[in-house]
């Protein structure tokens, strides 16, 4: 069973569009993970039926047993997110500003102050309409992306897949170059770069790609939207080529993409041309890669 | 010497784990007396950030020569462990224990910079 993950540095490149394709064109040989949890919507395009969810935990945030609270405000006074307010002359934490540090249960001179592990939101285990499994999560509201919530999404599908004896992880990673995406890339066996052609799709390529060489992690890229400024995108060629980035395929700009979207469908089942072409191909070159590993 | 690996269990036939930070075990096994021993990391599942420099810190107590691993360390467990005076070898992220070692041995392991 191999690991094969993809990431964009930069949002809106079109990083899951191209995943919930792979996961379309994989079907039932493969389990899908997504872990870019923070704006999870890979569900909208593979229709999972939710059909196991389990509450999950992580980080801790104060609270103040009034009882017990002599007012002194010690708490607020050493609070640096303002988190603790007076309203209606007590002392209340706002749970959204609370970054779970703790000083104010260490200052509290009447141990009024409890630390409690919060619930931030669910994972699932779907059944998709590709006839594979997906482990995927939702946050409330407030709540962020660990590398926790990642390990967890990836821990799971491992598990189906080594149970089911599948061939691929196919796992949508975290943006940016932070917790999330190191949980993301540990132990994968190769790595999918979606980038664009624009200034900032560049500089987040090399930024996170400066993270996978940690990693010592392989890795193909897919320049999307490649058309929109051919000037950029031979910039991103040459870096692929210095960084020795097997290059898998250019994607031109095309509204079929939002198209497709809007019906809540992948371009492979909503296109039956180039663009489609150009996928499958895309996913056969990553699959023969990831098999040579 | 001893020589530490990131590992799913505790005997020489355990997977290997290929993440650092979130390993579930640390092996180290020590040459001259022959003996295999384990720190248990699994408590790390439940730290949201950072799993990196704390595992890291476990290991530097250790003080082994040689660390085994699958990926390597990110970029601050690395930061950490380059204060060590270790040896890093990767890409056995998918052997047994025994398999690592044999290949450490052998030097088919590649060296982490």
């Amino acid at each position: 069973m191999k690991e094969i993950v993809i990431i964009s540095g930069k949002g809106g490149t079109g990083k899951t569009s191209i995943t919930a394709s792979f996961a379309m064109l994989g079907g039932k040989d493969i389990v899908v993970a997504d872990c870019d949890v923070d704006a999870a919507d890979m569900h909208l395009l593979m229709q999972p039926d939710w059909e196991r969810s389990e509450d999950f935990y992580s980080g801790v945030i104060a609270e103040i047993d009034q009882e017990k609270c002599i007012k002194c405000g010690k708490c607020a006074d050493v609070c640096r997110f303002n988190a603790i307010p007076i309203i209606d002359e007590k002392y209340v934490v706002n749970t959204l500003n609370c970054e779970g540090c703790s000083y104010c249960f260490h200052v509290c001179p009447a141990d009024a102050i409890s630390m409690n592990e919060q619930n931030v939101g669910e994972w699932y285990i779907s059944n998709t309409k590709a006839d594979n499994v997906m482990v995927h999560a939702r946050l409330g509201i407030g709540a962020e992306n660990s590398g926790k919530l990642v390990a967890k999404v990836k821990n799971e599908a491992k598990r189906i897949a080594d149970e089911t004896d599948k061939q691929f992880i196919v796992v949508d990673g975290s943006p940016g170059i932070g917790c999330p995406v190191v949980s993301s890339l540990s132990g994968a066996d190769f790595v999918v770069l979606v980038t664009e052609p624009t200034v900032s799709g560049l500089h987040d390529l090399k930024r996170v790609y400066e993270l996978v060489k940690k990693f010592n992690i392989p890795a193909g890229c897919i320049i999307n939207k490649a058309d929109l400024n051919t000037k950029v995108a031979q910039q991103v060629e040459k870096f692929l080529k210095k960084e020795k980035i097997t290059y898998i395929a250019d994607l031109p700009y095309d509204e079929t993409f939002t198209k497709a979207m809007t019906k809540g469908q992948t371009i492979v089942e909503y296109d039956d041309t180039n663009l489609k072409n150009i996928v499958v191909n895309s996913w056969e070159k990553i699959k023969e890669h990831t098999n040579k590993i | 010497m001893k020589i530490a690996f990131t590992t799913k269990g505790i005997e020489w036939n355990s997977m290997m784990d290929p993440r650092f930070g979130r390993t579930e075990f640390i092996a180290l096994y020590d040459e001259e007396k022959d003996e295999l021993t384990n720190v248990d990391n699994r408590s790390i599942e439940s730290v949201a950030h950072g799993a990196g420099p704390q595992t890291a810190q476990k290991l530097f107590d250790l003080k082994p020569d040689v660390l085994i691993t699958g990926n390597g360390p990110g970029g601050n467990a690395g930061r950490v462990l380059a204060q060590a005076n270790l040896k890093i070898f990767i890409g056995a992220g998918n052997m047994t224990v025994k398999e690592a070692y044999d290949a450490y041995k052998k030097g088919e392991l590649k060296n982490s910079k």
